[in-house]
């Protein structure tokens, strides 16, 4: 009993597997709309990145340029 | 059950659960066959059968894929170069809406053959892994060369190839 258990809990858990469906090297365009970025307005998106890293004197961990100086 | 048979019976049944794709096609390997419609309403279809003992190279492409806009306008000079020798370049257009290929269309006029495959049905029968993918297909319909994504200097590796494979005609 216990081993069709186990058997029948691997099974589904194999199936579910297959729900991951991957996004296909063709359909990548769907990816590159605007509307799918993560940030909707890229140039605010850019100014809170730079007030941020220059307030809290901390860079990285996000795209903005700069060395961490805070200087610029 | 022990341990063993039960990381046996996992590793069974995740196997089976991640070979449902189908293997990307290598040179070597036969071309798949197509037949899709051009990206232009008043052109003809394109099919691999109308293009039968010619030198063959296919191109995926998308407008929204840097490398292949960079690209394309090289291959059109390749075309020039090779078609009186028997080079055909077919390049896929994989858009979808198929308008977005045709608004690229407008300012870099090809010469070469553009079948439209908003559905990726070619894509698929090639497996192609990456944007862009291209494959020289022998007269024969042998992949000699699979060519993933585009940086300067690649386009003399495939026009080697070419060369290559025209010689042998």
């Amino acid at each position: 009993m216990r081993q069709l258990r186990t058997t029948l809990l691997l099974s589904i858990c194999s199936l579910m597997l297959t729900s991951c469906a991957d996004v296909r090297a063709w359909e990548r365009g769907y990816l590159a709309r605007e509307e799918m970025a993560w940030d909707p307005d890229t140039l605010e998106s850019s100014l809170n990145d730079h007030i941020f890293f220059s307030k809290e004197a901390s860079s990285g961990g996000n795209s903005a340029a700069g060395g961490g100086c805070g200087c610029n | 059950m022990n341990i063993k048979q039960k990381s046996q019976m996992l590793a069974l049944l995740t196997l089976t659960a991640v070979s449902t794709s189908a293997w990307a096609v290598e040179e070597g390997d036969s071309a798949p066959t197509f037949d899709l419609p051009s990206i232009y309403a008043d052109h003809p279809a394109i099919s691999t059968a109308s293009l039968e003992g010619k030198t063959i190279y296919v191109d995926f492409w998308a407008s929204w894929c840097a490398p292949c806009l960079t690209s394309l306008p090289l291959y059109n000079d390749m075309y020039h170069k090779y078609k009186d020798q028997g080079l055909e370049i077919v390049a896929i257009n994989v858009d979808n809406p198929i308008e977005d290929g045709l608004d690229f269309l407008l300012d870099t006029p090809l010469d070469f053959l553009i079948p439209a495959d908003p559905d990726g049905e070619a894509a698929e029968l090639f497996e192609v892994i990456g944007m862009p993918t291209s494959y020289l297909i022998e007269p024969n319909g042998t992949v000699k060369l699979v060519h993933m994504g585009f940086r300067s200097g690649d386009i003399e590796m495939i026009e080697e190839a070419i060369e290559d494979s025209l010689g042998g005609n």
